[in-house]
């Protein structure tokens, strides 16, 4: 079976990721477990509320505080410190749009300012002329001293330019500051908005679709915990003396599970031509910066390496909007569509409430991600595919959820327009959400620095060189959660749990799992 | 002074009363202090050592076993450096610029790789009774420590994490070992035999020379693991059995290798043997460490407190009750590499190429791989 890679256009065929072939004899060994009392605690959606529910809350924090590109948090006095990395901000289109971005900053209640942005602006580029206008007078200093003097003149001119050289260090030590302080508030603005993106807080979300219905069960139902302890899948209490609490170890028929939705996952997507990848799961923190996320914000999502500027990754996202930074990418490469599988490492701080039982937040979890670079045009069209795609997965597998387009005021930074996926988890009594798909346009890739070079017709005249060739210009940047497995798991548990404790597997899951059909109880 | 007493005669015993007690005060903490000493140098104490095990440095160790012969190739062979570049299969650069040097992406048909041999390891080693799990990467240091690793030494081994005493991972037989801290095992549980997949961080610092290229020494990879509760006259049975398990999975990757009793020198704190399996690494032009295999006996059980407790036969007494309970005792663990992924993608590529710069997947693997046969070079 051949296969051509994606790279240049051609797609990857097909491929089946098969599976562990049924067991025949495996012993599955199950230790004695204490059954204690569980109360169902509901997580009781608040209207008015910013409620914790989102698995993704890194988007969601950044709007209320901005990114930093700066090595050190900013202290009240508001102290500027030397970027480490700067976002290719277009300050005169901000100049020019202003009214429609302050609507925008209004309806996301983003924190950023931009009455400093313009006033920071205006001065700097009052200064800068001013700059120019002095480096014009010393260069005409330095050009007069060239020719023949008489020593008295020579000497004036001589302090004349030593004043104007002194003025000009000034001047240019303060646009710099300028333009550090400029572009540290200009960084906190936030994506403009589609304009269908509903205005207002989480309420105001709009259901886009809803596919399937709630499972009838005949007979009482558990939740994922209590089957997950009667079928001997996970390991809570252990992993709580091991790492601490929301940690986890899955066992038996839960770790074929993972394997089988990664695998089947990888495959669906694979075949819809995104180029499989695993990515490295410690980043810089720049990196995690420049993607719209804040490493070292008061209650961050990121978990930092003692003694280096890394951190572990929250999304593949992350390394994968790293691989192409600071690149020009030939046009003829987009769009690139990279699906990715990775370990992901949140702290969850600030997650209050009781929706933090079992698998449904976490610290650690698997996820395959799906990233898009692509021409601007093309975003919107991209965004709408991979929904759909992850609408087609969820529906493959039988759930009943609903996709809703988030309102502007739960859209985080980067997210030009945000469609979150809510599946029924009948053992919660609601609606959880298992995936998310972010537009980001141009927002990270102007952090990151990933700009392709349009290949223009050519013109009349047929003279090759860079006067054919069109300036780059920055990318377009999707991601979206093609499968976050302990959300998954949860789904799969409560919705396909039987009257004896068993629970059935989905049929396209069953190939990549050597051909299992049903999570039994054992016995001991 | 509980009796009735003179005055005079109570307030003498009330002064020695005082004395003893101030006395006792300092005794105890001085004993305190002792006690705590004696544990910090005496858990410096290494695990004995099984009798077989060569004495001396690393180059005393004794080949157990020999499986294979190095493939003749017909061309001038590559690296997996090299053949990985060609056949578009990794990223270094972006890595090193994304995270740091010794971090990689796999891409294309090297994620099927690495999804192939997990699930083909998993299923394989379940087919033997081994429980599959998947474990956290973020534990206590304490945990880190009872296994026998040193979080905090200098050149550690371990990632630590900011504002906490966690770390990550160096291996799964971390938090596998912990599973079972300070608990008593009922007999009739081992042995306990659990295969662990999780992605392990290593440091690496003092990783010195030239063989950090590529794949073969990094920071972060994909492993499944092998862990063995067992009892004590068991545990070199078993240690017979998990490294027959390896040579199993080896072999039938068409491998060729050797399986090291490794020397004095070489074993680590916990373990009373190690056994290594090396394999032949073409473009390395040298053997490789593939995978580990170590007896720990009950150097890490008395560290984490896993214990079993004995099922005496009923003695000639009937009766009931704690006096026919034997006491608990220490278990022995072991543990094992069933898959480091990255070494394994090394070996396979390497030995594997073809003339044309493809790459055959062994047989075994290709079920687990969508049935793929080949990678092939990329048209562009």
């Amino acid at each position: 079976m051949g296969l051509q890679s994606c790279i240049g256009g051609t797609t990857l065929q097909t491929l089946k990721l098969a599976s562990i072939p049924t067991l025949s004899s495996s012993r599955l060994v199950s230790r004695p477990v204490q059954l204690k009392a569980l109360t169902l605690d509901f997580f009781l959606l608040s209207p008015h509320g910013r409620s914790r529910r989102s698995p993704f809350p890194l988007l969601a924090r950044a709007l209320s505080a901005p990114a930093i590109a700066f090595q050190t948090e900013t202290p009240p006095e508001e102290k500027v410190v030397k970027p480490q990395w700067k976002a290719a901000i277009d300050f005169k289109w901000i100049r020019e749009n202003k009214e429609a971005i302050a609507v925008n900053i209004r309806n996301r209640n983003s924190n950023a300012n931009l009455e400093a942005v313009i006033e920071l602006y205006d001065k700097m580029s009052n200064l800068q002329k001013e700059v120019e206008r002095l480096r014009g007078e010393r260069n005409a200093v330095a050009n007069k001293m060239k020719g023949k003097l008489e020593p008295s003149e020579r000497q004036r001119l001589i302090e004349e330019g030593k004043n104007l050289k002194e003025g000009l260090v000034a001047l240019e030590e303060d646009l710099l500051k300028l333009t550090d302080e400029l572009q540290q508030e200009a960084q906190c603005i936030p994506n403009m908005t589609h304009p269908d993106v509903p205005i207002g807080g989480e309420d105001c979300s709009v259901t886009r679709k809803k596919v399937g219905s709630p499972p009838q069960f005949s007979f009482q139902i558990k939740d994922h915990l209590q089957l997950g302890k009667e079928l001997d899948l996970f390991e809570f209490d252990a992993a709580a003396e091991v790492s601490g609490s929301k940690f986890y170890y899955l066992k038996n028929e839960a770790v074929m599970l993972e394997m089988g939705l990664i695998n089947w996952t990888l495959s669906e997507v694979m075949k819809k031509g995104f180029i499989p990848l695993t990515t490295p799961e410690i980043v810089r923190s720049s990196v995690v910066e420049k993607c719209g996320f804040q490493p070292r914000g008061a209650n961050t999502q990121v978990y930092s390496i003692v003694g280096s500027d890394q951190c572990l990754i929250g999304t593949a996202e992350i390394p994968v909007g790293g691989i192409h930074m600071d690149s020009i990418l030939a046009e003829s490469l987009l769009p690139l569509k990279y699906a990715a599988f990775s370990h992901c490492f949140r702290t969850e701080a600030g997650a209050a409430g009781a929706a933090t039982r079992g698998l449904y937040r976490v610290h650690q979890f698997s996820k395959v991600e799906m990233f898009v670079l692509c021409r601007p045009e093309e975003s919107d069209l991209y965004h709408e595919e991979l929904i759909k795609i992850e609408e087609d997965l969820f529906s493959s597998l039988g759930l009943h959820f609903k996709t809703l387009d988030m309102a502007s005021g739960d859209l985080g930074a980067p997210a030009y327009r945000k469609f979150d996926v809510e599946a029924w988890m009948p053992g919660l009594e609601r609606f959880g959400e298992i995936s998310s798909a972010s537009n980001c346009t141009d927002y990270q890739s102007r952090r990151l620095g990933i700009r392709y070079r349009p290949s223009e017709p050519s013109s009349a005249s047929p003279k090759k060189g860079k006067a054919n060739l069109a300036p780059p210009r920055f990318v377009h940047t999707l991601n979206a959660t093609a499968c976050a497995v302990p959300r998954m798991i949860v789904c799969l548990l409560e919705n396909y749990q039987q009257e004896d404790g068993s629970v059935t597997i989905p049929e396209p899951l069953r190939p990549f799992m050597g051909g299992l059909e049903i999570i039994a109880p054992k016995s001991r | 002074m509980k009796g009735k007493l003179e005055p005079s005669e109570r307030q003498r015993l009330i002064e020695e009363g005082k004395n003893l007690k101030e006395g006792l005060v300092a005794l105890e903490e001085d004993l305190l202090k002792l006690t705590d000493e004696l544990q910090q140098e005496a858990q410096c104490i290494p695990n004995m050592t099984h009798p077989d095990v060569p004495i001396g440095g690393e180059d005393c160790s004794v080949t157990r076993k020999k499986v294979g012969s190095p493939p003749q190739f017909s061309f001038q062979i590559k690296d997996h450096l090299q053949l990985g570049k060609e056949l578009d299969l990794f990223e270094f650069d972006a890595a090193a610029e994304v995270s740091g040097s010794k971090f990689y992406y796999l891409k294309n048909e090297a994620v099927m790789l690495e999804m192939g041999l997990i699930n083909w390891t998993l299923s394989e080693v379940m087919k033997k009774g081994f429980i599959p799990l998947t474990t956290p990467e973020i534990v206590r240091s304490s945990v880190v420590e009872k296994c026998g690793f040193q979080p905090r030494g200098a050149n550690t081994q371990v990632y630590s994490i900011v504002g906490s005493d966690q770390c990550l991972i160096g291996t799964a037989e971390i938090p596998v070992g912990g599973i079972h801290m300070d608990s008593i095992l009922a007999e009739s549980l081992l042995p306990l035999k659990y295969a662990a997949f999780s992605h392990c961080f290593r440091t690496e610092a003092g990783a010195a020379g030239a063989a950090t290229r590529g794949l073969y020494r990094v920071h972060q990879f994909s492993k499944v693991e092998m862990f063995v509760l067992c009892r004590p006259e068991e545990s070199d049975l078993y240690h017979e059995e998990l490294i027959k398990i390896e040579e199993d999975l080896f072999s039938s990757l068409g491998l060729h290798f050797k399986t090291l009793d490794m020397a004095s020198g070489d074993l680590g704190a916990p373990a009373y043997r190690k056994f290594d399996v090396e394999a032949w690494m073409p473009g390395l032009e040298r053997f490789g460490e593939i995978s580990s295999a170590s007896n720990c006996t009950d150097y890490q059980s008395r560290r984490l407190g896993i214990r079993y407790r004995p099922s005496e036969p009923s003695s000639a007494s009937p009766k009931k009750g704690k006096a026919n309970l034997a006491p608990p005792r220490f278990v022995h663990t072991l543990n094992a590499t069933a898959c480091a992924v990255p070494r394994m993608i090394v070996c396979l590529l390497e030995n594997y190429q073809q003339e044309d710069g493809s790459v055959t997947i062994p047989e075994p693997l290709r079920p687990f791989m969508g049935g793929l046969e080949i990678i092939a070079p990329k048209s562009r």
